[in-house]
């Protein structure tokens, strides 16, 4: 069992600054899990205290059957991958592999095997002599990750081990944690990130947090589940807004009236659109706000119905795609993402259609309706 | 500011100059003292000071290495050595818990320890002498220990702890996570890695204690316990000084510390502005 639980877990740095409030978190055996948020959310907070790195101020880790809370790091069975590699700078990459096996009084030759076999599947054997400055970023990231697999650890911990890399590299090493993952299934991994493409692209399951007012108001976690469910369902105008890219287009509206289809909202351009969610709770006139992503709008001749029809501020193209700046977004300046060139330039108006169950309702306390 | 041509062709040429005349101040007697000690007694009273040598004579380091220099010698290398590798030992130790281990008091002892460093030794000596006479180490080596490392501690703490504050301290969590307590931590992983702060520590100290002169005077009497900053006295008489022995015995002292000097130049100067100059 490599299973983590964390219960009722807060953390405060002194008396007034809160950092971690009421996690409640289920990890399973073998799952690959990815904390997600912005800066200062506490993401690598919530994973040092499960190295045992940092004390919770209250609640109760377990990993496995085992409550860790008093355990040394060293004892929880747990290897960690720092964000600056953190090797140790006057050991060879031997040294940095075998030196935990040592500190365990662990057989020479079984040391031995352990690091030639980390070597071999990180493709690091050549390396085995040098020292961590003669090392390349990858190369050194691959020597961290070869020290924690000669520990076989029961879980993996990683913190933001690749935004210390180039674009490219990060994109290899990122396939290459993942095939690390499948190469340990029974070890859990959690993974520290606060790039939402690495998340998407590796995790089974997302802890998005909040930061800030959002934390002391709703506690910690924003929203947890498997990448694309926090994408197509997200929980409330944060976790919309900070998933996806460009982010979430939000339009403030006012709703009408409660359909069997969904809620019908006027926009505050004036076309109306329905939008398939449960808003009966709400009264005629509410404020609300809805999202609809960059990519969800599709380019249409004129206005028709479900679509929103506004002057374009500036086209950004790509090559395969285009970005279309429209006014009359909340805050930010809408986005539609369309293939090609667009087929508009700055000073045009122009059409999109926001498919229905496409749209997401967020009430006046920015928490999502009900999709139906 | 952006400095005119003028001002910067008068600092190119200002710069060289007074670092030549600053040469000069510091080597002119280094040069005088090494030319006389090739004179003889009568030589150097009969001929003017700035005369060379009529002959390169050795019979000054002759007479100085038959006396009792080389008991001297031994004397400052086992007081040196020993209280240099105690500093270090200890410095470390005290730096290593300033830098990282988070208690109480921590800022307040640190404080404390560096406030050290303004304390004139001087004021501590007649206390220094009563305490050696009284568990009775007066006159010997031994006795200049104790004083050595307590006065070169707080300045080496500050340097170290400086030093020790800037290794990450991802690799202390690192170590924890491999097995390591914080004796493993400061051995294996800390003590190994300030070694460039170690060593400037103890060059520094060494060429400090080599020099030092009050407390050894205070502490020791005979020929047998002193040291060398001491040995001039042999050749100082109550109506005439042996000038040219005396200057060899001074050669002769120096000559351990020029030869660490030139080796060890970079991580002094590195040292001294350690605590002064961030990352």
């Amino acid at each position: 069992m490599t299973s983590i639980t964390l219960s009722g877990v807060n953390k405060s740095f002194g008396a007034n600054f809160p950092v971690i409030r009421d996690v409640d978190l289920e990890i399973a055996d073998g799952e690959f899990c990815v904390f997600l948020g912005p800066s200062g959310c506490g993401k690598s907070t919530l994973l040092r205290m499960v190295a045992g790195l940092e004390m919770a101020y209250s609640g109760q880790i377990r990993i496995g059957d085992r409550v860790v809370d008093k355990v040394e790091p060293a004892d929880r069975q747990v290897a960690m991958v720092f964000q600056n590699y953190a090797l140790y700078p006057h050991m060879s990459v031997y040294e940095n592999m075998a030196f935990g096996l040592r500190q365990a009084k662990t057989p020479k030759d079984e040391i031995d095997r352990r690091v030639k076999e980390a070597a071999r599947i990180l493709q690091i054997e050549p390396l085995l002599d040098r020292m961590p400055k003669a090392l390349s970023g990858g190369q050194r990231q691959r020597v961290a990750i070869g020290r924690a697999i000669v520990r076989q650890p029961k879980v993996f911990l990683f913190d933001e081990p690749l935004s210390n890399l180039d674009a490219a590299l990060r994109v290899h090493m990122r396939s290459e944690i993942a095939t690390l993952h499948r190469n340990f299934p029974a070890a859990s991994m959690i993974y520290v990130t606060h790039d939402q493409t690495e998340a998407m692209a590796l995790a089974d399951k997302i802890v998005l947090l909040h930061a800030g007012k959002d934390m002391l108001k709703h506690g910690s976690i924003a929203q947890v589940g498997k990448p694309l469910d926090l994408y197509h369902r997200p929980r409330n105008l944060f976790v919309a807004g900070f998933l996806g890219s460009p982010t979430m287009n939000f339009i403030a509206a006012t709703f009408i009236g409660q359909e069997t289809a969904g809620a019908h909202v006027a926009l505050k351009g004036g076309e109306e659109l329905l939008v398939p969610v449960d808003g009966s709770k709400l009264a005629a006139g509410a404020p609300v706000t809805l999202g609809v992503r960059p990519e969800h709008l599709a380019p249409v001749p004129g206005p028709a119905g479900q679509t929103l029809t506004r002057k374009v501020s500036a086209v950004e193209h790509f090559g395969e795609y285009s970005f279309v700046y429209l006014d009359g977004g909340t805050p930010a300046p809408l986005i539609a993402k369309v293939p090609g060139d667009g087929g508009v330039k700055a000073g045009d108006t122009a059409s999109y259609q926001a498919p229905a169950d496409c749209c997401h309702l967020f009430d006046a306390d920015g928490i999502a309706l009900t999709q139906i | 500011m952006a400095s005119s041509p003028a001002t910067r062709v008068a600092g190119r040429i200002a710069v060289p100059v007074l670092g030549l005349f600053w040469l000069a101040v510091t080597t002119v007697p280094f040069l005088f003292m090494v030319m006389t000690t090739f004179k003889t007694q009568e030589e150097s009273y009969s001929s003017s000071v700035w005369a060379l040598p009529e002959s390169l004579n050795f019979v000054n380091y002759a007479d100085v290495l038959s006396g009792p220099f080389l008991t001297y010698l031994k004397n400052s290398v086992m007081v040196v050595a020993i209280s240099v590798v105690l500093i270090v030992l200890i410095s470390a130790m005290a730096a290593y818990a300033f830098a990282r281990i988070r208690f109480r008091f921590n800022e307040a002892l640190f404080g404390l320890i560096v406030a050290g460093m303004i304390v004139p030794i001087h004021i501590t000596l007649v206390p220094i002498y009563l305490m050696t006479r009284e568990i009775g180490l007066y006159d010997s080596p031994f006795a200049l220990i104790g004083p050595y490392v307590a006065t070169s501690l707080p300045i080496s703490v500050f340097i170290l702890t400086e030093f020790m504050r800037q290794i990450p301290k991802e690799l202390e969590e690192a170590a924890r996570l491999d097995g390591c307590g914080p004796f493993t931590i400061f051995f294996k992983i800390f003590f190994p890695l300030s070694g460039p702060g170690l060593s400037t520590i103890a060059i520094y100290n060494a060429i400090m204690l080599w020099n030092e002169f009050i407390f050894a005077y205070v502490l020791t009497s005979s020929t047998s316990t002193r040291t060398l900053p001491l040995a001039i006295w042999d050749y100082q008489g109550q109506y005439t000084s042996n000038i040219p022995a005396i200057l060899a015995v001074v050669t002769l002292t120096s000559l351990p510390l020029v030869v660490a000097y030139a080796f060890g130049q970079e991580k002094i100067v590195k040292g001294m502005m350690a605590g002064s100059v961030k990352g």
